[in-house]
């Protein structure tokens, strides 16, 4: 009973560390608006942590700069199980117009394995929330996994 | 049967139980106050138990540089002691555990959950921690001043250290808000509360934004889910003791009733000096909260403990 | 079997120091460990006969007097030297032996690597004796010799590691200020012989409240006594002094101040104005005492908050407690000077304690500066936990002892102001639970910048000290905690005769001087005015305590199928980035956070009085002995102005 309690609320209660690995901003302004009034994240019970040991999902935008490579890889490691990382905007999925850059170190697939990824240049804050809720799900499923 | 009704008393109500559930309760209402004093939909109510129940089930990490005990007791001793002051407070009327001069015992029972943040904080060995107990002990000595005079002046009013008879008193003369001598110390302990359970604008030490969530910086998992709900029980704690002490002469004749009533209160006052301060204003520097205190706060408190103790 | 045989307790309990110290001198200099025997010998039979008469004098009610070759009084005129037990004086001296077989102990391995130590272990046992003979005495000449050997004992051993930064100057210090404080006491005393022609403190007291009363003459001798005193239990203006020596002086010898030598200061003080002048029924004395108290422990934990250094911090903080010590006995009411008496008691055990603490890390990393250690916890985990004791009950904390000590000063002060209507002593009150925040204060600043936060290279090497260091300690630590949860048992036996003994002045005075001799000279007891003692029983609120934490932990012994793991770093060389601490992404750089400025919030407020202050402490012996002389006189103008 207890385990399925812990389930069901770590679907609830997504707290979001964001990662910045480079981005133009554009995303990183679209994820802050998914929280102001108008969208409300906290609807889902989404707060921004402040350290990636609050941290349930990982939100990453940008295309992973040479720079910005080693510091994710350590917060990476920092966050506690279960947790799911999430790539926001093209720029972790593809490097988008930075691909081939002599700085850029990206995409992030060869650094972590990630769970979401909503694309767009910048995405939509409607598609930021989509997958957080997304991602919620697959957290769900993560406990499960941890506890088997 | 003594026992287990002592037990009952201990653990369910009003212990641990009915603070645990109290608070979370009372928390999760501040939250949907402040999404819509921010014209948002907000969390439902009972998202604090999600997040709890969440935290339950993370890792626990313990760092490097952490002192592995006092890591894991402090917030396990700060919940504890929460459990126990609750004990001490009359809720519609009648407290567990009464005793004389339980005042000044429910005073320092109320510093320790600040000093388990600060030791746990500072057991973590993280250097944001470092920043977030300087912040934390800094905003305990500035509230501290304002809530002894304030328990000072109402005790004087009362002529009795203890808690029990300051509420017997206002079932005799009214209620203790209504006494205009004492609407000072009233506001003044309005404005220690959000101080005492940290919340926006006196929050330094969990500043999230700043310094990485200061004291709780490397807390993970069931701790920091501890330490949630201190943060919780401590905003019930506290406005319970407001009631007690200004708004204790509400009697029904029905104790559940009274307690209902007590309940009800406790929200009104979460709105009051939670969540209003939370939606309106930004965050304090550490030496303009100390400023304010020991300036304006104290300032209104030692007003009615003076007017107390000409017999006003 | 020593039936009867205990009313030649208190002087053997002196004179075997006294020869334990020659015995030192003669047969110690070369031998390593008899030295050690002696100095041992001699402090645990002292200790085992001053505790053989808890039973008689605190429990059975009984007052010893005893005449030095039986020099009894003739005729009504004491003429030999004569020692009084009664419950106040034993109170003391239990503290006393207690802090004397403790600080013995520690001494043996602490002290094992400086040289001359039979020079240490004498004028440890010389210390030792005077403050014993000071506390158990009954009369006020013998007081006074006792305060020159103790005065000059502890200069010496201010100065014993005299290779330190500092050492000789603060013992330079100590002198002219203590000196300064023993002429007062002799002048003093003089003036009491020249009004009363008697030493004996039970006949002067009978003498100066009954046929004679207060005279002018009477009225500066105890001015004089009264500042005298002071300067023994280093109250404000006479502390600056004390701050230097406990910070040069070998931890186990700072251990001996603060438990016993400013002790001996406040029992004077308490014998004095309770006893010999019986001025506590008079508000006006009430209020000088409760004045001094009040300050003194606001000047004393602002100026601990201002520390960089470890033992220095924990000298200010004595300052500090010795005037909640002050200004409890200064309430003049049954209730004050019972809690006075408790806190007194208290803070030898916890100050002990903090004392002892800091001697270990002294001992293992070499230096006491708070900028230079850090996360010593990893290092010497028992340290941090008896550490964490005495700092949670010199904070007032419950359940330790600081909190139920406390307790009873916070109540004997309102209690105070709601019956005699003055606001003055509810801002009394005030203060004294605002200063215990700022003591909790800078104890946090110790245990962030000295036990947690990253090992810093000063405290690389560290090592746990060994068990004989840490069993005082231990022993301390213990009766913190039992101070605290049965401290009714405290007040039964111990805290209740002592007080009873200082009020009962009549009785103090027939057991000297032979029945009915107090009702001749028309002494009356003083008026306690009987603030009713109440009981918070901690016992209880342990049992809730113990109840509710059972509670969470059965929760999480169930839970813990359900519950995430509790991952810990297995020991490595390399620190993984999991269990490194969060900064910001980046490798973690040594990073402590140190104590010198943690609380700037505060004194940036403050900084008005904190300039003041420093210009104030300027350390310049002048100064200090200009305070010493301006605080007498201070206190002299008073006594005649309000008393006359």
């Amino acid at each position: 009973m207890f385990n399925k309690l812990i389930e069901n609320s770590t679907a609830k209660s997504p707290w979001l560390y964001h990662m910045n690995t480079g981005s133009c901003n554009g995303c990183d302004i679209e994820i802050v608006a998914a929280l102001t009034p108008h969208f409300d994240a906290e609807r889902f019970g989404c707060k921004l942590a402040g350290t990636p040991r609050h941290a349930d999902i990982i939100l990453i935008t940008g295309p992973v700069t040479e720079q910005s490579k080693d510091r994710l890889i350590r917060t990476l490691e920092q966050v506690p199980e279960p947790y799911v990382v999430m790539a926001v905007g093209s720029c972790p999925n593809s490097c988008n117009v930075f691909k081939d850059s002599y700085s850029v170190a990206g995409p992030l697939e060869k650094y972590c394995h990630v769970d979401v990824s909503v694309s767009g240049c910048a995405c939509k804050p409607e598609a930021i929330m989509l997958g957080v809720v997304k991602a919620t799900e697959i957290l769900k499923e993560k406990r499960r996994a941890m506890k088997k | 049967m003594e026992i287990l009704i002592a037990l009952v008393r201990i653990l369910i109500y009003p212990g641990l139980l009915f603070v645990a559930v109290g608070g979370l309760l009372l928390a999760g209402i501040d939250r949907i106050l402040v999404a819509k004093m921010q014209r948002r939909v907000g969390p439902p109510l009972v998202q604090p138990f999600y997040d709890f129940f969440k935290l339950m089930g993370k890792e626990t990490i313990i760092p490097h540089h952490a002192n592995r005990t006092a890591y894991l007791a402090a917030p396990v001793i700060a919940v504890v002691s929460l459990a126990v002051t609750m004990l001490f407070i009359p809720l519609g009327g009648f407290s567990a555990v009464s005793g004389t001069a339980d005042l000044i015992v429910v005073l320092y029972l109320l510093t320790i959950p600040a000093v388990c943040v600060i030791v746990g904080g500072s057991a973590s060995g993280s250097p944001y921690a470092g920043v977030g107990i300087s912040r934390e002990m800094v905003a305990m000595m500035s509230y501290e001043l304002p809530l002894v005079m304030v328990l000072l002046a109402v005790a004087k009013k009362v002529g009795s250290l203890s808690l029990q008879a300051i509420v017997a008193y206002q079932f005799q003369n009214g209620c203790m808000l209504f006494h205009w001598s004492m609407i000072p110390a009233a506001i003044a302990l309005l404005l220690v509360i959000p101080g005492e359970a940290g919340v926006q604008p006196f929050d330094l030490a969990e500043a999230e934004t700043e310094i990485c969530e200061g004291t709780l910086a490397e807390y993970s998992g069931a701790p920091l889910g501890m330490f949630e709900l201190n943060h919780a029980m401590k905003i019930f704690v506290l406005t319970a003791l407001f009631t007690a002490l200004f708004l204790g002469g509400i009697d029904t004749g029905i104790v559940p009733l009274n307690v209902v009533i007590t309940f009800v209160i406790c929200g009104v006052l979460v709105w009051l000096c939670c969540s209003l301060p939370h939606a309106i204003c930004a965050r304090l520097r550490i030496e303009r909260l100390f400023k304010f205190y020991w300036t304006i706060v104290a300032g209104l408190a030692a007003l009615s403990l003076v007017l107390a103790w000409f017999g006003l | 079997m020593f039936n009867g045989l205990y009313i030649h307790f208190p002087v053997l309990a002196v004179m075997v120091l006294f020869l334990g110290a020659f015995l030192v001198v003669i047969f110690g200099t070369h031998a390593k460990n008899l030295r050690r025997v002696i100095a041992i010998t001699a402090a645990t039979i002292s200790f085992a006969l001053i505790y053989a008469l808890i039973k008689p004098v605190m429990l059975d009610g009984e007052v010893i007097s005893y005449w030095m070759g039986n020099w009894e009084p003739i005729s009504g005129y004491a003429l030999g030297i004569g020692y009084e037990i009664d419950g106040l004086n034993l109170f003391f001296a239990l503290l006393v032996e207690a802090t004397i077989l403790l600080s013995g102990l520690y001494s043996l391995r602490y002290m094992e690597r400086d040289d001359y130590l039979d020079r240490y272990y004498t004028l440890y046992l010389m210390l030792s004796g005077a403050v014993l003979g000071l506390v158990l005495t009954g009369d006020l000449f013998n007081m006074f010799v006792m305060i020159e050997i103790m005065t000059f004992a502890a200069v010496a051993l201010t100065a014993f590691r005299n290779w330190t930064a500092g050492a000789l100057e603060a013992s330079f210090k100590y002198l002219v200020v203590g000196s300064a404080g023993s002429s007062f006491v002799l002048a003093g005393t003089i003036l009491i012989y020249a009004q009363c022609h008697t030493l004996n403190m039970a006949q002067i007291s009978s003498m100066l409240c009954g046929s004679q009363g207060l005279t002018p003459t009477t009225l500066l001798a105890f001015g004089l006594l009264f500042t005298g005193y002071g300067v023994k239990s280093y109250i404000v203006p006479f502390h600056p002094t004390a701050a230097d020596a406990y910070t040069a002086a070998p931890t186990s010898v700072s251990m001996l101040f603060s438990g016993m030598v400013n002790k001996a200061g406040v029992y004077a003080m308490i014998r004095m104005a309770y006893v010999i002048f019986q001025a506590m029924g008079i508000p006006a004395v009430q209020t000088l005492l409760v004045l001094i108290g009040t300050v003194t422990m606001f000047v004393g934990v602002t100026m601990a908050l201002a520390q960089h250094d470890f033992k220095r911090l924990l000298a200010f903080h004595s300052i500090s407690q010795i005037g909640y010590v002050i200004t409890a006995i200064g309430l003049g009411t049954a209730l004050g000077l019972t809690s006075g008496l408790f806190h007194a008691m208290n803070h030898t055990l916890f100050k002990g304690l903090l004392f002892l603490c800091a001697g270990a890390v002294l001992y293992s990393t070499g230096t006491t500066s708070l900028d230079k250690l850090g996360g010593l916890s990893k290092k010497m985990p028992k340290t941090t936990i008896l550490f964490l004791i005495g700092a949670f009950s010199i904070s007032g904390l419950p359940p330790f002892n600081g909190f139920a000590s406390k307790w009873m000063i916070y109540q004997s002060t309102y209690a105070k102001a709601m019956e005699t209507n003055n606001i003055g002593f509810a801002f009394v009150t005030i203060v004294a639970l605002v200063v215990s925040v700022m003591t909790l204060a800078s104890f946090i600043k110790v245990t962030q910048s000295v036990f947690f936060g990253q090992v810093t290279p000063a405290a690389a090497n560290a090592k746990e000290v060994p068990f004989a260091m840490r069993l005082p300690m231990w022993i301390m630590a213990i009766a913190c905690v039992l101070g605290g949860v049965f401290y009714d048992k405290v007040l039964v036996w111990l805290l209740n005769p002592a007080a009873s003994a200082a009020l009962n002045v009549t009785n103090y005075i027939d057991k000297m001087m032979g029945d009915g001799y107090a009702a001749t000279a028309g002494v009356q007891n003083i008026e306690a005015h009987g603030a009713t003692l109440s009981f918070w029983n901690p016992v209880m609120w342990l049992i809730l305590f113990v109840v509710v934490f059972f509670a969470v932990g059965l929760v999480v012994v169930f839970g813990k199928g359900t519950r995430g793991k509790v991952l810990e770093e297995s020991e490595g060389q390399e620190i993984e980035a999991k269990y490194d601490s969060f900064f910001g992404g980046e490798k973690a750089l040594p990073s402590h956070l140190g104590g010198s400025d943690l609380f700037w919030g505060f004194k940036h407020n403050w900084k008005g009085y904190f300039h003041f202050m420093q210009r104030m402490h300027s350390g310049v012996v002048n100064d200090y002995a200009l305070w010493a002389v301006v605080g007498g006189a201070f206190v002299i103008l008073y006594t005649f102005v309000f008393l006359r």
